[in-house]
C-alpha cells in the first residue's frame, strides 16, 4: 500500500535509492555524462589529428593511452567518440520508443481489427534479421549517422510495441477508463492522457534498455564497417582498429571498455526501474 | 582427454603428412579457377597449379619454355610460331594439341577484361598437332609475357569449347587442366584441394602429394594460423603490421621476392573533368601537399616502397628521372593561390571529397583519412566518403561522380596490358572501373602509347615510355603513392619458392621441402 | 480440431507474410546503387562496356524492376530460389552447404546460454540477497552489455593465442583429414569460442528471465499453498515453480531466433565459422540478389515457425492461456 501523501512516482525513487546496484549504474551514467561534456574542454585534442607514431602502446607522454594504426590520440578519440555513440544510441531509443508506443497503443486499445492489422505489421518487422535488414538499409542509403540511427530505430521498435499493447489491454478494462470513456473523453484524450501515463513504467524501463541495446547496435555496425568514417564514435575505433588487434590491443580494448560501462551502467539503472515499479505493481 | 588424443593424434598425422602436403593459406578468395576469362590474384594463384601455359618467365624478365619448347617470331614479328612439347597431357588423359592452344588463345582475346592483351590477335593457325602461329594484325611484342600462366591457361577444348559461356562455364569450378596438380575438392570460401599430376610432362616434378588452398576472411584468423606453422605457404601478405612479429617466429620466413612483374600501384585518381581539378596548378599543388614518406614510413611503417609514377619500379621499362613532388607545403599553397583558388572564410580554398575502395584498410581508408587534415594544411576542407561495399564505389568512379579517390591498379607485366587503359583518351568510358576514369587526355600521351605499343626494339621501346612516364608525372591526373606490399610467409624449410617475376601467380611445380 | 483450424489459420497468415517480406527485401536491394555485374567486374580486373552490358543481359539485371520481381516471385512460388550470380550455384544447395554451421553454432549457443542461464538464475533467487546472486548478476550483465564481437575477439586472444588451447576459427581442420567421430570432435573442439562467445548476450537475457519469473512464482498463492501443506521444498522448487517459471524463458528463446542470427553475423565473422550469416552480409555487399533473397527468406520462415511452434508449446504447457484471435 502506498505511503499516504506519496506519489508512484516518489515510491518508485525510493525503491531504487535502495538499491545499490542501480545506484552504481547511475553513477556510471553520471561519470560518462561528465566526461562527454566536459571531457573535450578539458583535453581538446582532435581525435582525427596525427599525434604521434602509430600504433604506439599507452603510456607515452603525446598520448597517455597509445595511439592507433594512423597515429591518432586513443584518448581524444575516446572522449569525443562519447557524444555520437549516445547520440546515436538516445536518438535510435527513441525512434524505438515512438514507433513502438504509437502501434502498441493504437493495437491494445482499439482491438479487434486494428489489432489484427498491427499485429501483421509487428510480426512482419519481427521476422526481419535486424542486423542483416540494418546492412541492406545502410547500403541504400550510404553510412552516415542519420542513416544508421534510423535503420537501428526502424528494426528494434516490435519489442517495445508489444510491450505497449500488452499494457493498454490490460489498464484498459480497468475502471478509471471505464468511467473516462463514460463520461465522453475522446479516444486520444484517453489514450494520451489517461492510460499512457499508467503504462509508463514498464515503457520507461524498455527504453532505457532500447538505448543500451542501440548503441551495442552501433558499435556491431562499426565493426562490420558499415558507418561513417568522418565521425569518431567507439563503434568506430574498434571497428578501424580490428585488424590491429594483435600489435595495438588498447585501440581496441579502451574504446570496447567505454562501451562496456556505459551499457552496464544504463542496465543496471533499467533493472532498478523495473525493481522500482514492480513492487508496485505487484501490490495492486 | 578426448580432445587431448585427438589433438595428439592430430599432431602425428601431420608430421607424417609434412613432406607431403603444402598448406597454402589467402584472404583472397576466388569466384572460380579459370584465369582465361577473369583477372586476379585469386584466381591467378589456383588457376596457374592446375593450368600450364605456352610460355613462363623467370625472375630476370626472359620467356622461358613451359608447353611451347621453342618459339620464334616471324613476318616482322606478326606472327609468333609456337612448337609444343611432345608429351603433355590434359588430367583427363587426352594429349595437349595446337588445337587447344589455338581456342585458349581465342576464349581469352573474347572474354578476358584486358582486351589491349590479345586485341592485335587476328587468327591462330595450327599447321599441325604440335605447331601453333598466332597472327597478330601488328608488331605486339606483349604477346610474350600474354602467353603466361597469369593469363593464359590452356584450356582443353573438348570441355570448354561446348559453347557453354566461357564465363560462367560449369567446368570453372572443377576445373581441368595440363599443369603440375590437378583439381580435387572445393568448397566455396573454405578450401580447395588439389592433387599431385602424375603424369605431368615435366618429370621430377612437382613435390608435394596435395596443396590445400585454405582461405580465411579475417587476417588475424591466418596470422594465428601462421604462427601456429598450421599454415606453410601464404603469398601475397599485405597487413603490414603483423609482419614484425612473423619474423620474429622461429620456423617462419618473410620475403618480399618474386611477383615484380605485377606492379600493384597504389595512388589517389584525380577527375580532372570536375572543376578546380582541370587546373594543373591545383593537382600539382595537391600532389605538393602529400607527403609520401610520411605514407611509406609512418603509415605503413617504412614496409611499402615508394611509387612515384605510372610504371612500377621492377619493370624494365621504369624512369626514376621524373618530378618526385617531394612534400612541399608553402609551394602547394603558393600554386593554388595562382590558380586563383582564394582561400574563404575559416581558411577554407575548396570542399571536396575523397573516396575509396573498401576492404585494405592500410592502404585505401587509412590514406584517406590521413588526407583530412593534411590536405587542411593547404586549405582543402576534406569529406572522406566511406562505400559500404565494392559495387558501390565501383559505381561512382565508373560513373565519374568523383572529386578524388584512392585506387590499386596493377600493371601486370607489360604495359600494354595494364598500363596503357588509364592514361588512353580513348579509353574513357562511362561505369567502367579501371579505365580511364580521370578523364585525362593527351594526344601526345596518345601517340607516344600507341607506337610503343608496336615497338620490336627494346631501347626504342624503353624511350617511348621514358617519355610518357614524364609527361603523365608532370600533369598529375594521378599522385602516386606507394607499391602494394606483398610479403611472401612461409616456413623456413620450404625451398624453390615461386620467385620469377609473377611470383605465386606461376607454377609452384619445383617448391619442395 | 479446433487446434488444427488455428495452426492452419497461423500459416496461411505466416505465407501473406513471407510474401510481403520477400517483395519489401527484394524492393530495397533493388534500390542499392550498383549491383552484382560490378562485383564480378570488379574481380575481373575491369571489364569494357560491351562486356559488361553483355553480363548484365546474360544474368537478367538489366530488366525493369517489375519484370524482376515477377520472375522472382514466380520462381520462389515454383520451389525453385534461383541462382546464385557469383558463385554460380543453385541458392538452395549453398543455402544447405551453410545452414549445418549456423543451427549448430546457435543451437549450441543456445542450448548453453539456457541451461547455463537457468540454472544460475533460478540458484540466484533460490537464495537472493547474497553475494552469489550479485555475482551471477555481474556475470550475466557483462555478458549483456558488452560488444559481442568485442568479446569474442577478447576470448580470442586469450584462449587462443595468449594461452593457445583452443582453434583460432574455422568449422574442422581440412589438413588433418579426420573422419568420423574424430572430425566431430574438431568440430566440437572449433565450436567452443564461437558458441561461447555468442551464448554470453542470451546468459544474461535468460538467467535474469528465469530469476524475476522464479521470484514471483515463489511468492505466489500456489506455491505458498503447496508449502502451507507440506510439500517437501525441492519438490515445490522443480515441479510446481520451475515449469511456470521456465515459461516465459522458451517463449523469449522462440522469439530470440532472429537476434541470435544477427550476433551469429558478428560471431562468424570473428571465428571464421562459415555459416550463414556470414553469406548473407558478404551476399549483400556484393548484391548478389537472389542469394540475399534466399537466406532472408529462410530466416524469415525459421522465425515464423520459430513463433508457431512456441505458441503450441505455450499452450500446451499452460492451457490455461486463452487466446485472442
Amino acid at each position: 500500500m502506498a505511503e499516504a501523501g506519496r506519489s508512484p512516482w516518489q515510491e518508485a525513487w525510493a525503491v531504487f535509492r535502495r538499491n545499490r546496484a542501480a545506484l552504481i549504474g547511475l553513477s556510471l551514467l553520471g561519470a560518462m555524462a561528465v566526461v562527454l561534456v566536459l571531457g573535450p574542454l578539458l583535453y581538446p585534442v582532435d581525435p582525427f589529428d596525427i599525434v604521434g607514431a602509430p600504433m604506439t602502446p599507452p603510456g607515452d607522454a603525446e598520448a597517455p593511452l597509445g595511439t592507433d594504426y594512423l597515429g591518432r590520440d586513443i584518448l581524444a578519440g575516446l572522449v569525443r567518440g562519447g557524444r555520437p555513440t549516445v547520440l546515436v544510441g538516445f536518438c535510435a531509443a527513441m525512434i524505438t520508443t515512438v514507433i513502438g508506443i504509437t502501434i502498441g497503443s493504437l493495437s491494445g486499445y482499439y482491438g479487434r481489427a486494428t489489432d489484427r492489422v498491427l499485429g501483421r505489421v509487428v510480426e512482419f518487422f519481427q521476422v526481419l534479421p535486424a542486423l542483416l535488414f540494418a546492412m541492406v538499409l545502410i547500403t541504400l542509403f550510404a553510412p552516415s549517422l542519420v542513416t544508421v540511427i534510423v535503420a537501428i530505430g526502424v528494426v528494434a521498435w516490435p519489442g517495445m510495441a508489444r510491450l505497449t499493447r500488452a499494457e493498454f489491454l490490460r489498464i484498459r478494462q480497468l475502471d478509471f477508463v471505464r468511467s473516462a470513456r463514460a463520461v465522453g473523453a475522446s479516444d486520444a484524450r484517453i489514450i494520451l492522457a489517461t492510460i499512457l501515463p499508467n503504462a509508463l513504467p514498464p515503457i520507461i524501463v524498455s527504453a532505457t534498455l532500447a538505448t543500451g541495446t542501440a548503441i551495442l547496435f552501433e558499435a556491431g555496425l562499426s565493426f562490420l564497417g558499415l558507418t561513417d568514417p568522418n565521425v569518431m564514435s567507439w563503434g568506430l575505433m574498434i571497428g578501424s582498429s580490428r585488424n590491429y588487434l594483435r600489435e595495438a590491443w588498447w585501440a581496441v580494448t579502451f574504446p570496447g571498455f567505454c562501451i562496456f560501462l556505459t551499457v552496464l551502467g544504463i542496465s543496471l539503472v533499467g533493472d532498478g526501474l523495473n525493481d522500482a515499479f514492480n513492487p508496485r505493481l505487484r501490490q495492486r | 582427454m578426448r580432445i587431448l588424443l585427438l589433438l595428439v593424434a592430430a599432431g602425428f598425422a601431420a608430421v607424417a603428412n609434412a613432406q607431403s602436403v603444402l598448406v597454402w593459406g589467402t584472404t583472397q578468395v576466388p569466384r572460380h579457377f579459370n584465369p582465361a576469362v577473369q583477372s586476379g590474384i585469386a584466381t591467378m594463384m589456383p588457376g596457374a597449379q592446375i593450368f600450364a601455359s605456352p610460355l613462363r618467365f623467370d625472375e630476370k624478365w626472359q620467356p622461358q619454355p613451359y608447353l611451347a619448347d621453342s618459339w620464334s617470331f616471324q613476318d616482322d614479328g606478326k606472327s609468333l610460331l609456337l612448337k609444343l612439347v611432345p608429351n603433355a597431357k590434359f588430367h583427363d588423359g587426352k594429349p595437349v594439341t595446337a588445337e587447344d592452344v589455338a581456342f585458349s588463345i581465342m576464349t581469352a582475346k573474347a572474354n578476358h577484361p584486358f582486351q589491349s592483351m590479345l586485341a592485335a590477335v587476328e587468327r591462330v593457325e595450327t599447321p599441325s598437332e604440335r605447331i601453333a602461329v598466332v597472327r597478330m594484325s601488328q608488331p605486339h611484342p606483349a604477346i610474350l609475357l600474354a602467353l603466361t600462366p597469369p593469363f593464359l591457361p590452356v584450356l582443353p577444348k573438348h570441355i570448354y569449347g561446348d559453347g557453354a559461356d566461357p564465363r560462367n562455364h560449369a567446368r570453372n569450378t572443377n576445373p581441368v587442366g595440363s599443369g603440375a596438380y590437378r583439381f580435387a575438392e572445393y568448397k566455396p570460401g573454405e578450401h580447395l584441394i588439389l592433387e599431385k599430376n602424375k603424369d605431368y610432362f615435366i618429370p621430377g616434378r612437382p613435390h608435394f602429394d596435395r596443396i590445400i588452398f585454405k582461405y580465411f576472411k579475417d587476417a588475424n584468423a591466418l596470422s594465428l594460423a601462421i604462427e601456429r606453422k598450421e599454415i606453410h605457404f601464404t603469398p601475397f601478405w599485405g597487413e603490414l603490421a603483423m609482419i614484425p612479429r612473423f619474423e620474429k617466429t622461429p620456423g617462419i620466413a618473410v620475403t618480399q621476392k618474386g611477383g615484380e612483374a605485377i606492379g600493384p600501384i597504389n595512388w589517389l585518381a584525380i577527375n580532372t573533368k570536375k572543376k578546380p581539378f582541370d587546373d594543373v596548378r591545383v593537382r600539382k599543388a595537391i600532389a605538393y601537399a602529400i607527403d609520401r614518406d610520411f605514407i611509406v614510413k609512418k603509415l605503413h611503417g617504412g614496409r611499402t616502397q615508394a611509387a612515384i609514377g605510372p610504371i612500377a619500379p621492377a619493370s624494365p621499362f621504369y624512369n626514376p628521372a621524373v618530378e618526385a613532388y617531394k612534400v612541399d607545403i608553402a609551394r602547394a599553397n603558393k600554386l593554388l593561390d595562382e590558380a586563383g583558388l582564394k582561400p574563404g572564410a575559416g581558411g577554407v580554398r575548396h570542399a571536396l571529397t575523397v573516396d575509396f575502395i573498401p576492404g585494405n584498410r592500410e592502404m585505401h581508408q587509412n590514406i584517406a583519412e590521413y588526407l583530412k587534415p593534411q590536405l587542411k594544411k593547404i586549405g582543402f576542407e576534406v569529406t572522406v566518403r566511406a562505400a559500404p561495399d565494392f559495387p558501390t564505389w565501383a559505381k561512382r568512379v565508373g560513373g565519374h561522380e568523383f572529386d578524388l579517390t584512392t585506387d590499386s591498379v596493377f600493371n601486370w607485366g607489360d604495359p600494354v596490358i595494364g598500363v596503357h587503359r588509364t592514361y588512353l583518351s580513348s579509353n574513357i568510358r562511362q561505369g567502367v572501373i579501371w579505365s580511364n576514369t580521370q578523364s585525362y587526355a593527351n594526344p601526345k600521351v596518345d601517340e607516344l602509347l600507341s607506337r610503343a605499343g608496336i615497338e620490336r626494339d627494346a631501347d626504342k621501346r624503353k624511350a617511348l615510355y621514358q617519355d610518357f612516364q614524364k609527361i603523365v608525372v608532370d600533369e598529375v591526373p594521378i599522385v602516386y603513392l606507394n607499391l602494394l606490399p606483398y610479403y611472401t610467409i612461409h616456413d623456413a624449410t620450404l625451398k624453390n619458392l615461386p620467385q620469377t617475376i609473377w611470383g605465386a601467380c606461376a607454377p609452384v611445380d619445383e617448391m619442395r621441402r | 480440431m479446433a487446434y488444427l483450424a488455428i495452426v492452419l489459420r497461423r500459416l496461411a497468415q505466416a505465407a501473406g507474410l513471407l510474401v510481403a517480406v520477400t517483395v519489401l527485401n527484394f524492393t530495397l536491394i533493388h534500390l542499392a546503387p550498383g549491383d552484382i555485374v560490378s562485383t564480378i567486374v570488379g574481380e575481373m580486373g575491369g571489364a569494357s562496356e560491351e562486356t559488361i552490358a553483355e553480363l548484365r543481359r546474360a544474368y537478367g539485371v538489366d530488366r525493369g524492376y517489375l519484370e524482376q520481381l515477377a520472375i522472382y516471385l514466380g520462381r520462389v512460388a515454383g520451389g525453385d530460389l534461383g541462382t546464385s550470380i557469383y558463385y554460380n550455384k543453385a541458392v538452395f544447395s549453398l543455402i544447405l552447404d551453410r545452414i549445418p554451421a549456423t543451427v549448430l553454432l546457435v543451437l549450441t549457443a543456445l542450448v548453453i546460454a539456457l541451461v547455463v542461464g537457468t540454472t544460475l538464475g533460478v540458484l540466484a533467487a533460490r537464495y537472493p540477497g547474497g553475494w552469489f546472486a550479485a555475482c551471477v548478476n555481474l556475470v550475466s550483465l557483462f555478458g549483456f552489455s558488452a560488444p559481442v564481437f568485442w568479446s569474442g575477439l577478447m576470448l580470442l586472444l586469450l584462449l587462443a593465442s595468449a594461452i593457445p588451447i583452443l582453434p583460432p576459427g574455422g568449422f574442422y581442420d581440412v589438413v588433418a583429414g579426420a573422419q568420423g567421430l574424430a572430425k566431430a570432435l574438431d568440430i566440437a573442439h572449433h565450436l567452443v569460442l564461437p558458441a561461447t562467445t555468442l551464448a554470453l548476450i542470451f546468459l544474461a537475457l535468460y538467467s535474469r528471465l528465469a530469476r524475476a519469473s522464479m521470484l514471483e512464482v515463489l511468492g505466489s498463492d500456489y506455491v505458498r499453498t503447496a508449502r502451507a501443506k507440506g510439500v517437501p521444498e525441492r519438490v515445490v522448487v522443480v515441479k510446481h515453480a520451475l515449469r511456470n517459471a521456465l515459461l516465459p524463458v522458451v517463449t523469449v528463446a522462440g522469439l530470440q531466433f532472429s537476434a541470435m542470427l544477427a550476433g551469429a553475423v558478428l560471431v562468424e565473422t570473428v571465428f571464421t565459422w562459415p555459416g550463414l550469416g556470414q553469406l548473407a552480409f558478404e551476399s549483400i555487399l556484393r548484391r548478389d540478389n537472389q542469394l540475399i533473397l534466399g537466406i532472408l527468406l529462410l530466416s524469415a520462415v525459421l522465425v515464423t515457425l520459430g513463433n508457431l511452434i512456441t505458441d503450441i508449446l505455450y499452450r500446451i504447457v499452460d492451457p490455461r492461456i486463452k487466446t485472442d484471435g
